[in-house]
């Protein structure tokens, strides 16, 4: 308790991580979506993993887990695996005959999203917001599971009246 | 590839792996090891990867710096001897 | 005979700070005590592989040879010819920096329980505590 006295909350980092953590979030998005060009899900996931590591530094790791809980965690890492799989199921059943597995030319979005190369530069976006999705939950869940103390709850009872 | 660029850039991470091996605070040498992952990236990105040195910047010098650091946090700060 | 040692060992210099770096992780796994430095060699170990093969992709040094761009499509430079380096290496080190990572996130979890079990992280205290329960029972 005295510990969290000394170094406790400080108006600076917490102002400035306020500041930045929209914008990583942002950047980490924008680098996901990058089909064409440098980047993909597994970087923009660990951007976004980063801003939730800059939020824990600032705000310490009891609110941190409060506000995105083991629960949420699991879910993220389940919904971007059954992103990645199911496209990959839809191609195999639309690829009918040859099955293509994550072939995305083979969808038949035509009407909706243009035509062939544009419809898989748009499907592999998904795809790849899938693997971001697991990715970003993976080392979130890695970084609280390694950082988290038993003393901590303590500190959280403790605090809990601000 | 550009010559004089890449021998400092080489120069520099030799010199940082020698630092980070031999410091006896483990916090300062995590910290020189997330240098030589953002050193590294330099290299890869100065040698036309960039796919490479972005992840490199992304996965070394950040996430995996914060994880190392977050295990830190739960033993003991010194090395012995 | 100054020609041959300038072409075939100098112009590699990257090669030769690959296996400089590489050693120097293998020392720190090898000879260091703390577990948490026996990781940071190990992290050593595998950039510097990685930065041999990215070396082997690159083409085209500042010494006449021309410059190889980096590998992305580029309408005009398809048709002018442009030499670009060789991505296959980039897309198999890009695997092996997500393998390195998880690598690490294990061995982290695997030191920090060792932590709670014996109280320090030096090997040789480790071995000596094992040592006093073998010879106690």
């Amino acid at each position: 308790m005295s510990a969290e006295k000394k170094y406790g909350r400080d108006v600076v980092i917490e102002t400035i991580a306020r500041l930045m953590i929209p914008f990583i979030q942002l950047y980490g998005l924008y680098v996901m979506m990058g089909t064409e060009g440098a980047g993909g899900g597994f970087q923009g996931g660990t951007v976004i993993a980063a801003s939730f590591v800059l939020y824990v530094t600032a705000f310490g790791i009891t609110r941190g887990r409060k506000n995105f809980p083991e629960s949420w965690n699991v879910a993220f890492k389940c919904l971007g695996l059954y992103l990645y799989a199911g496209i990959g199921l839809l191609c195999i059943i639309f690829s009918l005959g040859v099955a293509e597995y994550l072939n995305y030319a083979a969808v038949p979005l035509s009407n909706i999203i243009g035509h062939a190369d544009t419809r898989a530069l748009m499907i592999a976006d998904v795809v790849e917001i899938g693997i971001g999705m697991t990715v970003m939950a993976a080392f979130v869940s890695l970084f609280f599971d390694l950082a988290w103390k038993e003393e901590s709850v303590e500190e959280e009872e403790g605090g809990a009246e601000e | 590839m550009i010559v004089p660029i890449d021998l400092a850039l080489l120069f520099f991470l030799v010199l940082i792996a020698i630092a980070a091996i031999t410091v006896k605070d483990l916090l300062a040498a995590i910290a020189l090891l997330g240098a030589y992952s953002f050193v590294m990236a330099c290299v890869w990105v100065e040698m036309n990867s960039v796919d490479v040195g972005f992840t490199e910047a992304a996965i070394g010098a950040g996430a995996t710096t914060a994880l190392m650091v977050a295990a830190l946090s739960r033993i003991a700060r010194w090395e012995k001897g | 005979m100054i020609e041959w040692i300038v072409q075939h060992i100098l112009a590699k210099y990257n090669y030769w700070i690959a296996i400089v770096l590489m050693l120097i992780g293998f020392y720190a796994m090898i000879a260091k005590e703390n577990l948490l430095k026996k990781l940071i060699g190990l992290s050593i170990f595998q950039t510097a592989i990685f930065l041999f093969y990215v070396s082997l992709s690159d083409v085209g040094t500042g010494w006449g040879l021309r410059f190889g761009t980096a590998p992305i499509v580029w309408e005009h430079g398809i048709h002018e010819g442009y030499m670009y380096v060789n991505p296959l290496p980039h897309v198999l080190m890009l695997t092996g920096i997500v393998v390195a990572a998880a690598t690490l996130a294990v061995a982290l979890a695997l030191v920090v329980r060792l932590y709670e079990e014996y109280g320090t992280i030096e090997e040789e205290e480790i071995m000596e505590m094992e040592m006093d329960i073998e010879r106690g029972t």
